[in-house]
């Protein structure tokens, strides 16, 4: 059924941001409905919204959010709008598309933090913050989308991490349109001393703002944050030409680039808690050797990936790598720090390809890198990907996640239903001294190909069951049907997200579709053993409220 | 082909907005980030590349009914194609540009067609040129100047000037000079005058397939008779379809296609032209869509699935001309050339292109705006280009906001640094 907004309610609309800045035209709505990227169920499709509503400023949000509430509709902020998550997920949404907040509001060099409103991008930050020797974290997902979003609203993990930490840590203050309309300053701003602190003067609700993941649009929308920068020992400008797989770049005299590569997951493992102990490393990223063909090449490695026992010797000789970026202070402050990471990686039976003994490579790779650029390069091979798992946890437990899940992906790419990218081929990026790691693990595939559609629900589950038995947090979290399954198994978390959802927004006002939702999962297409199998986890690891299981 | 076989382009989209940025590596300031004119200014997701390609799924799957608004907004894009070369960054399999040439297509065959658009196809087919002026008229740029007519005798090099050199009363010096230059080298030019018709190219871009093939035709059947072996344009926008459109509506033109960057380029090298003149100026250079990114040559149709279609095939925009009116500008003594950010396959359109500036000139004169705002941003004294459009457009922008920048045709700075003609300028 198609929904339309009231007459009544569009005109509050007009009148909260100006008739050119709401539209309800079918086709404008419909560009709003297409959100393909992670859809694995309706497929390029989200629901429409009812209209959608371009403010320019906090008071405009406020005004959206208040009339929406009145005509008893929902609202759904994005910043710049990539995947799902961004798309409404029920009926009778307002879409809150927030690209005309725009601002860089202020980049304090001397107390380095940067004011930022929603659709500033990471690429844009960094390189205004660049000019003044400072440095933005850069999520994963890239360059183009928004700082705001990830520290208020998503998850936040980048390869900056183990420099940068991830982008929840990053907040120095918050202004915040709760879903009933009212405007709420966190952190210092709260008290109007500035934006310098995300836990006061000032409430420090944090923990209540995003949680773990964020509520990925389900409590009201944010408009500003104060984000901590940090130290850029490179030049104002990097020099380059070209763009992603052409570029080339001038590299400063005090930043180097090295693959590091071990003999197993373990000496990884350990070499990247010393590396953390001393305190070394601007950018980090353990890779599969066949994603780098796989993202720059991808004709080579379509031609070469069922050459017998190439991934078997790929596996075998490179399969424990990661690469890292050094920038010091100083030409002789690289040097030191060089001088160190040969020592751990030396000390954990490794060996380093140092980048700058290749220089197409490094003079590639350098800027890439630190602006995030090439991880959207793996839509080449199949023209999407998905990924599992996308959780922080102990970088031990990572290593291990990583592996098990390669054997998952193994048995899904000899059916077809993947794309063999011959590997674990994970997104892995050591934070906070190394201790933890994020990973994710990409697994391509066609998403205009119904061969690849069938195998997505079943592979969602081989995952979770996966996680489920090794113990790991399972990602997926964010989606209703597995949020269902999994919230009773850790901590019952969506229990309390619920508590906090009703507190903040006792109307309902958000679309929560993303953040406290519930649904059942399909097991029409998942072998009976498997759910058995679930069935069996779940009924040993359910929290109950007294606590954990035995 | 027709907006059903691009359909997996379209649905190959994920929405990650990178049509709507300068490729993420070049983003040198938050100012100057952007490149897609026309999200920029109506700022609905549907405005962008991305978006653009949601109306077309949104068409074949019938969410959608193709009428005057959904039109309008087809055609409130310049076709510049920063969105393609923007997405082909990360995409081997998205062809933007052509889904959008196949909407307006679709809008031609469906009978959805703007008033102002109509009104230049009827002076094209009236008079054939986009200009409405007189037929009898197109040849007078050329009145007393020492070149072939290719009516009458054949030549080694045609030049095709194009309407807007043609007409344009500012830019027919410059037409002058480019044919000037040439013969100051002792080229066999040769020109049609009267009987040069338009390229057809902007009816292309406006979605009318038959009348572009019929000027292609009369350009083909020109060139064949003229029994040159060169073609050189002056025009950015007949360059690129002379190299792009023409071999794609398979018309392919039996010659060398030159622009007269190139041209310049290349008497440079062999030493038949020489800047002795100094010019101090600071000057920065536009790249125009056309002999840019979408001067790219057509390499071919890839038939089968698009991920698998060889790198030489995919039109990235990095094949543009870009280096030619560069090296002509290094080698003129005493210009100091300073780039804007966005340049080369990344670079902001003038705002002429795809019909926007017949049809909606607000969103035309933002999009030059925006434009010269960057080339002030610079500190130069000049905008230099290689386009009478792009020219068109800066001129009137410059006359009318009075900006502190001068805008050179990049012929009439060769033509006074070679002593042969002294610039027209603002």
């Amino acid at each position: 059924m198609i929904r339309v907004i009231s007459d009544e309610a569009y005109k509050e609309l007009e009148a909260a941001v100006g008739p050119d800045n709401v539209s309800r035209l079918p086709v404008v709505l419909d560009s709003y409905a297409f959100q393909p990227f992670e859809n694995h169920e309706s497929m390029p499709w989200c629901p429409s919204p009812v209209a959608v509503a371009l403010p320019s400023t906090t008071e405009e949000v406020s005004e959206v959010i208040k009339a929406c509430n009145r005509h008893g509709l929902k609202h759904k902020a994005f910043s710049t709008g990539w995947g799902m998550w961004c798309g409404p997920t029920t009926d009778n949404v307002v879409q809150i598309d927030l690209r005309r907040m725009n601002q860089i509001v202020e980049i304090d060099e001397k107390n380095q933090f940067a004011i930022v409103e929603p659709y500033v991008c990471g690429a844009q930050l960094q390189a205004e913050a660049m000019k003044v020797g400072l440095n933005t974290h850069i999520i994963g997902a890239g360059p183009n989308t928004s700082p705001l979003a990830s520290a208020t609203s998503m998850y936040g993990v980048g390869h900056d991490g183990i420099y940068m930490s991830y982008s929840a840590r990053n907040v120095l203050g918050l202004e915040w349109v709760q879903p009933t309309g009212e405007v709420l300053r966190l952190g210092s701003p709260g008290s109007d001393k500035g934006w310098f602190s995300g836990d006061g003067p000032g409430p420090s609700l944090r923990g209540t703002m995003r949680g773990y993941t964020g509520a990925l649009g389900g409590m009201g929308v944010f408009t500003k944050v104060a984000l901590k920068l940090f130290n850029w020992p490179g030049p104002p400008q990097v020099k380059s030409s070209g763009t992603v797989v052409d570029l080339t770049s001038e590299i400063p005299e005090n930043i180097g680039l090295y693959m590091c590569f071990f003999p197993n997951a373990d000496k990884l493992a350990d070499a990247y808690y010393d590396i953390g102990e001393a305190e070394i490393g601007y950018n980090s990223l353990k890779v599969a050797t066949p994603a780098f063909m796989m993202v720059l090449a991808p004709h080579l490695f379509k031609k070469l990936k069922d050459t017998k026992n190439l991934s078997r010797m790929l596996g075998k000789t490179m399969g424990h790598l990661f690469l890292m970026l050094l920038a010091g202070t100083s030409k002789e402050d690289l040097a030191h720090q060089e001088r160190v990471l040969e020592a751990i990686v030396d000390e954990h039976d490794g060996f380093i390809l140092d980048q700058k003994n290749i220089p197409p490579l490094k003079s590639n790779f350098m800027m890439n890198f630190i602006r995030a650029t090439l991880p959207a390069l793996v839509f080449r091979i199949g023209g999407s990907f998905s990924t599992a798992l996308g959780r922080n946890d102990s970088l031990d437990s990572q290593v291990t996640w990583g592996e098990a899940i390669a054997d998952i992906k193994r048995g899904y790419a000899s059916k077809g239903q993947i794309i063999d990218d011959m590997g674990d081929n994970p997104y892995f990026v050591p934070y906070e001294s190394n201790m933890f790691a994020h990973c994710e693990v990409v697994y391509p595939y066609d998403h205009r190909n119904p061969r690849y559609l069938e195998g997505s629900n079943n592979i969602t589950m081989d995952f979770i069951i996966g996680a489920v038995e090794l113990c790991m947090e399972a990602g997926f979290g964010t989606l209703p049907p597995a949020r269902k399954i999994l919230s009773p198994l850790t901590s019952n978390y969506n229990y309390w997200q619920k508590k906090f959802s009703e507190a903040f927004d006792p109307d309902q006002g958000s679309d929560k579709g993303l953040y406290t939702d519930e649904t059942e999962f399909d097991f029409s297409e998942i072998a009976p053993e498997r759910v058995a199998k679930l069935e069996r986890l779940v009924k040993e690891r359910t929290w109950t409220e007294l606590g954990p299981p035995e | 082909m027709a907006l059903e076989d691009y359909r997996r382009d379209i649905e190959g989209c994920s929405r990650c907005s990178s049509c709507k940025w300068v490729p993420y590596n070049q983003i040198k300031s938050w100012r100057f980030s952007k490149n897609c004119p026309s999200i920029y200014r109506h700022n609905f997701h549907t405005y962008s590349g991305s978006g653009r390609m949601v109306i077309g799924l949104s068409l074949l799957e019938g969410r959608v009914e193709l009428d005057e608004t959904v039109a309008e907004i087809i055609y409130k894009c310049q076709l510049c194609g920063a969105c393609d070369s923007a997405c082909k960054t990360y995409r081997d399999d998205i062809d933007i540009s052509e889904v959008l040439l196949e909407l307006r297509a679709y809008c031609v065959e469906q009978g959805e067609l703007l008033i102002e658009h109509m009104a230049m196809i009827d002076a094209l087919k009236r008079e054939g040129n986009t200009l409405g002026e007189p037929k009898a008229q197109r040849g007078d740029w050329a009145e007393g100047l020492d070149v072939k007519d290719v009516n009458a005798e054949t030549c080694d090099v045609l030049f095709h000037a194009g309407c807007r050199y043609s007409y344009d009363r500012d830019a027919r010096q410059t037409a002058r000079g480019h044919v000037q230059l040439m013969r100051s080298a002792g080229m066999g030019v040769g020109i049609a005058g009267k009987e040069e018709s338009c390229c057809g190219g902007r009816a292309y871009e406006l979605g009318y397939r038959g009348e572009a093939a019929n000027y292609a035709d009369d350009v083909l059947s020109l060139v064949k008779s003229s029994g040159a072996k060169t073609l050189v344009t002056a025009c950015a926008d007949c360059y690129s379809h002379f190299q792009y459109v023409y071999p794609k509506m398979g018309k392919e033109l039996p010659v060398e296609i030159l622009h007269v960057s190139q041209v310049t380029e290349k008497l440079l090298d062999s030493g038949k032209l020489r800047f002795r003149r100094k010019l101090p100026l600071s000057v920065t250079y536009h790249d125009p869509c056309h002999l840019g990114r979408k001067g790219e040559p057509f390499a071919g149709v890839w038939k089968g699935d698009k991920l698998d279609r060889p790198m030489n095939l995919k039109r990235s925009g990095r094949k543009g001309v870009y280096d030619a009116p560069r090296n002509v500008i290094d080698e003129i003594p005493g210009l100091e050339l300073t780039e804007m950010e966005r340049i080369r396959e990344y670079a902001w359109c003038c705002g002429a292109g795809g019909g926007v500036l017949e049809a909606f000139e607000d969103f035309s004169a933002s999009t030059t705006a925006e434009r010269i705002a960057e080339a002030l941003a610079t500190g130069a004294e000049a905008l230099v280009t290689s386009c009478p459009w792009c020219l068109r457009v800066f001129k009137d922008a410059v006359e009318e906001t009075s900006a502190c920048i001068a805008v050179y045709d990049l012929t009439d700075l060769a033509l006074m640094s070679a002593g042969i003609a002294q610039p027209a300028a603002v």
